[in-house]
């Protein structure tokens, strides 16, 4: 008897490695193999353009670099810029607009349908699209600025305008993924709450913002961190809308790595970028990852 | 059974007319001026949403000049012309393609079979430091693409892979995988264990609770994280930029091709981002059920 449950116990066991062992070896891989590697390529010089003299170890050389490499810096402001700008006006329009479809009055359940339909749209296409449609003589930008009188601007040109052509372009693709999720954390709430504080006699406002905005800041917290996670990342737009420029004013993180890796051929400065990038970003999501156990073992409980 | 089946039906019946009744009286709550405000702000939202892709798809059947002309023209003579262009012009698109759909599909279908094993594994499985693996495996998906490209960039080089189909899937597959893996995951533990904890007594094997009673189960949710897997491959452009040259390269690098320093060859981009946008916007239409669940990484349900 005894034998059998041990028997069945590594049998169980056996079964569990045989489902997840594959997609550790496979990820281990794609993800564990190139983090090493870049951990390693940070210490080195190691010039892809003279791959003979191979890599050169000079310790935290690439990250003194770094930090004293105002392009660095300049990079890091601008993600950040861009990240603050664009997560906070894609919160702000697509939690209104949650609010709105939430009314349930007639025809809503169709707009947010069709609402939706940015946020698959390839980036590269919609960056090119949102290059159209801001040019400086042909674009429906200008053209509509013209009617009420104001002159064309120059969107990709001028530093804060160009700025401005990116955050744009990325609150058109997001916002209606931060719609579409708050909508549905205002959908799961519960009616019990809402019956409950009408018997307290609470007002419209004062039931927003004691029952509603608590129980909805789990997802208020999560779809904000997905956000800002994904747009620290961002690259499509300024590669193809502005290509960093004007003066560097939309190259981000990403950007100016792809640079110093691929153009300028340092692999183990981009390496260390990288590791630095990757640091910040890793802080971010612990504080995600985190938060969402936290649900799990709420809800569970 | 039936009388069963009848009294099911008849509590959704009465559940679905206290919804209408609840929808009612909430529509009534609002005054005039207040669905007014709030039809203004939902239309202004759909208008943003929708006149990038209106010009998309308007523009492909334009002419160049249709395509420059101020104010915009809306009423035309539609011509397939930029379609021929992008098929046999000396950019021929087909096979970008083709090789967009290679990546993608090959890509999703290793990441499902792979992410369903290891998920159930992490569902179903008690080990030590299983969250650890959980959390790990979600942080491949959240950590900055660029980071990983620089040493994958020269592994692939130097393994002899740059510019193949190989290349893509590799990188594509782990993107995917840990997405898989994290969605179904969530999927597997909605599944009351009693069905399979009896299945077990009936004398299956794990395993053959995991393909016969679990799969199964799970059917509709291994459908859209395909569709997800899908439209992350294709619309991705760092990886393929990179790893790719001219024999592989997919839609996106394509497309960003029509962008030269000449200007960018409007018509025929229109015509392939139509395209390239046309499929995924179905998808995305058809998947909305699992688009929250989906794009939060099954956080928000």
């Amino acid at each position: 008897m005894f034998g059998r449950i041990q028997n069945s116990r590594a049998a169980k066991l056996r079964t569990g490695l045989i489902l997840i062992v594959p997609s550790c070896v496979l990820l281990a891989l794609i993800n564990l193999y190139p983090f090493f590697y870049a951990l390693y390529l940070s210490f080195h010089r190691y010039n892809l353009a003279r791959v003979a003299k191979g890599a050169k170890f000079i310790g935290f050389g690439n990250y003194g670099a770094a930090f004293s490499d105002p392009r660095f810096i300049n990079s890091i402001v601008r993600t950040f810029i861009i990240v603050i700008a664009a997560v906070a006006i894609e919160f702000v329009l697509g939690f209104a607009m949650a609010f709105v479809l939430n009314s349930k009055l007639r025809g809503m359940n169709t707009i947010r349908k069709i609402a939706i339909a940015p946020v698959t749209v390839m980036p590269v296409v919609s960056a090119l699209i949102w290059f159209y449609i801001l040019n400086q003589r042909y674009g429906i930008v200008n053209w509509g600025l013209g009617l009420v009188g104001i002159s064309a601007q120059p969107w990709l040109t001028d530093p804060t305008l160009a700025t401005l052509s990116i955050i744009i372009a990325d609150v058109w693709q997001w916002t209606p993924f931060i719609m579409l999720v708050i909508l549905a954390g205002l959908n799961a709430l519960p009616e019990y709450a809402y019956e409950a504080a009408q018997i307290d006699g609470l007002s419209e406002w004062q039931q927003f913002k004691w029952v509603t905005l608590p129980l909805l800041m789990p997802v208020i917290l999560i779809v904000v961190l997905l956000r800002i996670m994904d747009a620290f990342k961002l690259f499509d737009l300024p590669y193809v809308m502005t290509q960093g420029g004007p003066a560097g004013t939309t190259e981000t993180l990403s950007y100016y790595i792809y640079i110093q890796a691929f153009q300028f051929f340092e692999i183990g400065k981009a390496a260390a970028f990288a590791i630095i990038m990757l640091l910040m970003i890793w802080i971010i999501s612990q504080v995600f990852v985190r938060r969402l156990y936290k649900e799990e073992e709420a809800t569970a409980a | 059974m039936e009388l069963e089946q009848y009294h099911f039906e008849e509590a959704e019946k009465a559940k679905k007319a206290v919804r209408e009744a609840q929808v009612a009286q909430q529509r009534q709550k609002y005054g005039m001026l207040t669905k007014v405000v709030l039809y203004a702000f939902a239309l202004i939202f759909l208008l943003f949403s929708l006149v990038p892709i209106y010009l998309i798809v308007s523009s492909s059947f334009k002419t160049d000049t249709q395509i420059f002309a101020i104010p915009p023209v809306f009423v035309f003579k539609p011509t397939l012309d930029n379609y021929r262009i992008a098929l046999t012009g000396g950019t021929s698109q087909v096979s970008y393609v083709i090789n967009s759909l290679v990546v993608s599909i090959a890509s999703t279908i290793i990441a499902v079979i792979f992410g369903a094993m290891a998920a159930y594994g992490l569902a179903r499985f008690e080990f030590k430091g299983k969250n650890d693996l959980a959390f790990w495996i979600l942080s491949t998906r959240m950590a900055p693409p660029i980071a990983f490209i620089v040493p994958m960039f020269v592994l692939i080089k130097s393994m002899g892979l740059l510019d193949t189909w190989w290349a893509l899937i590799i990188m594509y597959t782990g993107m995917n995988l840990s997405f898989s893996i994290w969605i179904l995951r969530g999927f597997f533990l909605d599944i009351p264990p009693e069905l399979e904890e009896s299945a077990l007594v009936d004398g299956y094997t794990r395993l053959q609770v995991f393909t016969r009673i679990a799969l199964p189960l799970v059917k509709p949710a291994l459908a859209a994280v395909a569709v997800f897997s899908l439209i992350f491959s294709w619309n991705e452009f760092l990886f393929a930029l990179i790893l790719t040259q001219s024999h592989s390269k997919t839609i996106p690098v394509g497309i960003q091709g029509f962008s030269s320093s000449m200007g960018i060859n409007w018509g025929p981009f229109m015509a392939v981002a139509f395209v390239a946008i046309l499929p995924i916007l179905i998808f995305t239409f058809i998947m909305q059920r699992y688009l929250v669940r989906g794009l939060t990484f099954g956080a928000v349900k």
